[in-house]
């Protein structure tokens, strides 16, 4: 197992397709906290996660010829599919991204425990932040939530989430800047966020 | 650089992104002295700080033990081959391309049938005996023309006999004309302009009060008794609607 983890995403694909169930475990021990993540951190429902994380990788299992290495990587391949396996299961169920969902699922996710050392005070505020920070984004439309989280929470580039987007550099670019738009406008209780007018007049650039 | 410029880069320039240097400074320079830009770059700053709060707690989620060993053994039990396809990507996509020529093929063949065909095909199977075809009675938009005007009295033409034979041969609802029989022209109706009318026309013969004949400008009043009929052929387009009249002598 030790060399297996050494190998990329790609060769591994082979090995599995071959019949090597460690070439397997070793893709899916690599690959399965993303997925299982970004649909948590889409649906904000830890069975739907789950749920995804499986339907996922059993596609790989059953149709492993599916996969093509000139279109993009495994890693947005398997993104790709949980993204789709995701956005039907909540069209299928709507309930899912529903506040009080959310809310029920409070101790699903998102609700770590209190770092070592850390005082109450802060904890609860910390808490606090996340509590806001999930619900803004389980608020925000699909296809901004799906470019916020991938972009600003899985830290993926650009190029990379309009992979698993299936669309332009430039449409993931509007899209996460609309979706930060408003999740500023959710975080600061639906005030448009923007300066003072009477404190910058004239002092806005457009030159 | 400008607010436009330090807008298209804010995200990148939070999430420490920007991978040149110089293009960096410059947007933090801006930002040193425009209070519009420096408020926004707070703002972005905080909400990143928010988000990444936010993933560093769900940084270590994963899904549970159970999926990892059902996925095991679904592997396990798969057929030998199985999720090898015998087409790859590419062979799928030529493939697919072929279906979607096919398709189009299809659907081109279907309009063509009905389009073109189909009406074809209809008007051949379901025209009626009596239907006319490929010739037209020719008719005569002028009553005037129906009859010889040198003031003695309406007689009805006897050459008009020439010009619709090819009719009345076609027409089996039509008795044959005995050798001494006369008809006149035919004499619009005024209901049917088309020639379209005229190919597709069906001839009936009936009997109408001998008065029908006045209508048209035909005898005169005192010329027929109250009881009297006369013989002539009506053109009938394919609507039913009478478009022309013939009297029969």
């Amino acid at each position: 197992m030790a060399e297996l983890t050494d190998l990329r995403d790609e060769q591994l694909l082979l090995m599995m397709q071959a019949g090597d169930e460690n070439a397997f475990t070793t893709l899916y021990r690599r690959r399965q906290g993303n997925i299982y993540r970004f649909v948590l951190e889409m649906s904000g429902s830890a069975p739907l996660a789950e749920d995804v994380t499986q339907e996922v990788f059993m596609a790989l299992i059953r149709e492993s010829r599916g996969f093509d290495p000139s279109r993009g990587s495994l890693s947005g391949y398997l993104l790709g599919m949980a993204r789709h396996h995701a956005l039907r299961l909540l069209k299928r169920d709507q309930t899912y991204v529903s506040a009080s969902r959310a809310e029920e699922g409070g101790r699903e996710w998102g609700d770590a425990a209190p770092a070592s050392g850390e005082d109450p005070h802060s904890a609860m505020s910390r808490r606090e932040t996340i509590y806001s920070v999930r619900q803004a984004i389980l608020s925000l439309p699909e296809h901004y939530r799906e470019a916020v989280v991938l972009c600003d929470l899985n830290e993926m580039s650009y190029e990379e989430t309009a992979s698993v987007l299936d669309c332009s550099v430039g449409t993931v670019r509007s899209r996460l800047h609309r979706g930060r738009a408003l999740l500023l406008q959710k975080l600061t209780g639906g005030v448009k966020v923007e300066p003072a007018r009477e404190a910058i007049d004239g002092k806005r650039c457009l030159a | 650089m400008n607010c436009k410029d330090f807008g298209n880069m804010i995200h990148q320039l939070v999430s420490g992104r920007v991978a040149d240097r110089t293009k960096q400074l410059e947007a933090l320079e801006h930002a040193g002295h425009c209070l519009w830009c420096a408020r926004r770059l707070d703002d972005e700053s905080k909400l990143t700080e928010r988000l990444q709060a936010f993933a560093g707690s769900i940084q270590g989620q994963r899904a549970p033990m159970r999926v990892e060993a059902e996925l095991l053994q679904a592997f396990r039990e798969r057929k030998p081959g199985e999720g090898t396809k015998l087409f790859g990507p590419a062979w799928r996509r030529i493939w697919r391309g072929a279906a979607w020529g096919l398709a189009f093929a299809a659907m081109a063949a279907t309009a063509w049938i009905m389009i073109i065909e189909w009406p074809r095909l209809h008007r051949g199977t379901s025209a009626p005996p009596s239907r006319v075809a490929g010739s037209r009675p020719q008719v005569s938009s002028d009553a005037s023309r129906a009859y010889d005007t040198p003031g003695s009295g309406a007689t009805l033409k006897s050459d008009a006999r020439a010009e619709v034979a090819p009719i009345r041969n076609s027409q089996r609802s039509v008795p044959e004309e005995s050798a001494g029989e006369a008809a006149t022209d035919f004499i619009s109706l005024g209901t049917c302009d088309d020639s379209q009318c005229m190919e597709e026309a069906t001839l009936v013969r009936v009997a109408l009060p001998a008065e029908a004949l006045l209508a048209f400008g035909l005898g005169t009043d005192n010329e027929y008794a109250p009881d009297a009929t006369v013989q002539a052929d009506v053109a009938l387009g394919s609507n039913g609607v009478p478009f022309a009249i013939r009297f029969v002598n």
